[in-house]
């Protein structure tokens, strides 16, 4: 079942309406974040070698490594869809209506430069599109942080061009965050992963969710979890039932 | 206005005087010689062109090359082979390029890790001393890299930046088991509509030293031509590089029979109608003359 979430505080929703991301850090902890870290090793090793073989097919990018079907893989993947660190804010800003899109739970390995560029998810036609990107070890800064340019959410903001390095975005700011750490993000908004000048790759997993409309709801999207989801809640929120 | 075609092959039957290897795209008794190749360019104001070598990446097999670049010398620039495991590879590249004409080499593999999540040092890898020698000696290097080593041209580029880099076809890298002649005989490469290369080939856009050419499209398209299914990538490609790191490229003679070299000529005005007369005039030959230093000569009458 969903656990008791709690809704923003005012801080929090002034700064979702302000700025359009909230960081929660220790959103993750204890036992919760071991069981989570333990899970996401084990499914890097589980499917590196099909990842490689699909690379060198040339059907996935080598630049960052998705693991396939993790709800399936194991339930702490389905329990932190709900999580209740998160989970009130985005029900209440999706006025109770959060449906889950999918995730992606991903390793980024080092490299010159960050795999992707400064963009906004989707148009702001789009319903409501919010991510969760929980940092399943530390990102220090100069490792890949996520960033993202507070305001570029709202109607009426940029226009946004697309620099080639990733700190000459205008009025950007970079997130590094320890392990745990959780950064709701309305994804309308410009956002990127900053270069990984370390050694160490980046470990994190993103969220998608949005506010529902009929036609996003496929009931055979996650019907192999549908054990896991007993309440109608949890059956709402992964569009079991239309 | 200058117009370069920015890449294609020409080769004559096998034979003493120009040995080359046999394969399914150019058995040995297939010729497309220099002369059907300047009809076309008769045909089409195409003022000069890149001749990249197919038939072998031995000495001996670039004997065909080194004759029309010689023949034609303000015409035609050439791009070299280099045989794999090639005990020294600087004197192969030489030898290759002495003559004139021969400005750099193609390569298809870089022989680094295969995992990306493995440490780097490029000094490892087998393609190091080709690249380095590229730097001393100014040659360009012209990369249709696999898939499996697609991560790893970033770390050369970077080791590299006075190497000068063009990206071949849209800067895709062929997937293993991905390639077939298709009923024109042509290549054919199986290629995600997600192009891989959106997050590898076309993140090194900050490099000045990167660029790419618009070719190949027949290959990876899933329609006929004007392959508008590929205007997207075309798009990215112009938003990314710009039209001063763009080159177009026919890619003959595998287009010969269809789509048709004239038809060639015309597919950036198809898949690119956003560009101004400035910015065409760069991808048609503008921005292949001042990278690949084509020498100056008058536009055909």
């Amino acid at each position: 079942m969903i656990p008791e979430t709690v809704g923003p505080t005012p801080e929090q929703k002034a700064q979702w309406e302000l700025e359009g991301y909230i960081v929660l850090e220790n959103a993750l902890r204890g036992a919760q974040l071991q069981r989570l870290q333990a899970a996401f090793d084990k499914a890097v090793v589980e499917c590196k070698e099909d990842w490689l073989a699909r690379v060198a097919r040339g059907e996935t990018m080598p630049t960052c490594f998705d693991i396939p079907q993790p709800l399936e893989r194991d339930e702490i993947f389905v329990d932190i869809v709900d999580h209740p660190s998160w989970f009130g804010l985005l029900q209440d800003f999706t006025d109770g209506e959060t449906l889950f899109l999918g995730p992606q739970v991903r390793s980024v390995p080092v490299w010159p430069v960050s795999y992707t560029g400064w963009h906004a998810d989707v148009p702001m036609s789009n319903p409501l599109h919010i991510k969760v990107q929980i940092y399943v070890e530390d990102v220090d800064e100069k490792s890949g942080e996520f960033a993202f340019v507070p305001g570029s959410h709202r109607a009426g903001s940029g226009p946004y061009k697309r620099p080639k390095m990733g700190e000459s975005m205008p009025g950007h700011r970079r997130l590094p965050g320890k392990a745990g750490t959780a950064i709701v993000f309305n994804s309308y908004g410009w956002h990127t992963a900053m270069d990984n000048t370390t050694t160490t790759s980046r470990k994190s997993i993103i969220l998608i969710y949005e506010r529902r409309t009929p036609e996003k709801v496929h009931p055979d999207t996650f019907k192999a979890i549908a054990p896991l989801c007993t309440t109608p809640e949890r059956r709402a929120l992964f569009g079991l039932e239309v | 206005m200058v117009r370069i075609d920015a890449h294609l092959h020409v080769f004559a039957k096998s034979s003493s005087l120009f040995p080359r290897t046999s394969t399914d795209l150019a058995p040995s008794d297939r010729e497309e010689s220099i002369e059907k190749f300047l009809g076309f360019m008769q045909e089409n104001t195409i003022d000069q062109a890149m001749l990249v070598q197919l038939g072998g990446p031995q000495i001996a097999e670039h004997a065909y090359l080194q004759q029309c670049l010689k023949t034609y010398p303000d015409r035609f620039l050439g791009i070299g082979l280099i045989p794999p495991n090639c005990p020294d590879p600087k004197a192969h590249m030489d030898r290759l390029a002495e003559g004139g004409g021969i400005v750099g080499f193609r390569l298809g593999t870089l022989g680094g890790p295969r995992d990306p999540f493995a440490p780097i040092d490029v000094r490892t890898f087998e393609s190091y001393p080709i690249w380095q020698h590229a730097a001393e000696r100014d040659y360009v290097l012209w990369l249709y890299i696999r898939a499996a080593d697609a991560h790893l041209t970033a770390y050369l580029v970077e080791a590299f930046p006075q190497v000068r880099v063009v990206f071949n076809h849209l800067g895709i890298c062929p997937g293993e088991g991905k390639f077939r002649v298709d009923e024109y005989g042509r290549p054919r490469i199986e290629t995600p509509s997600y192009n891989p290369s959106l997050h590898t080939v076309y993140r090194l856009a900050r490099y000045e030293n990167v660029t790419v050419l618009l070719s190949g499209q027949y290959a990876f398209s899933k329609q006929a031509y004007p392959y508008e299914d590929l205007m997207g990538w075309h798009r990215t490609l112009y938003n990314d590089f710009g039209a001063d790191r763009l080159m177009w490229a026919s890619d003959a003679p595998w287009v010969y029979e269809e789509p048709g070299y004239g038809q060639m000529t015309q597919l950036i005005n198809q898949l690119m109608p956003q560009i101004s007369e400035s910015e065409r005039a760069a991808i048609m030959g503008g921005t292949a003359q001042r990278f690949l230093r084509f020498p100056q000569r008058c536009s055909l009458p």
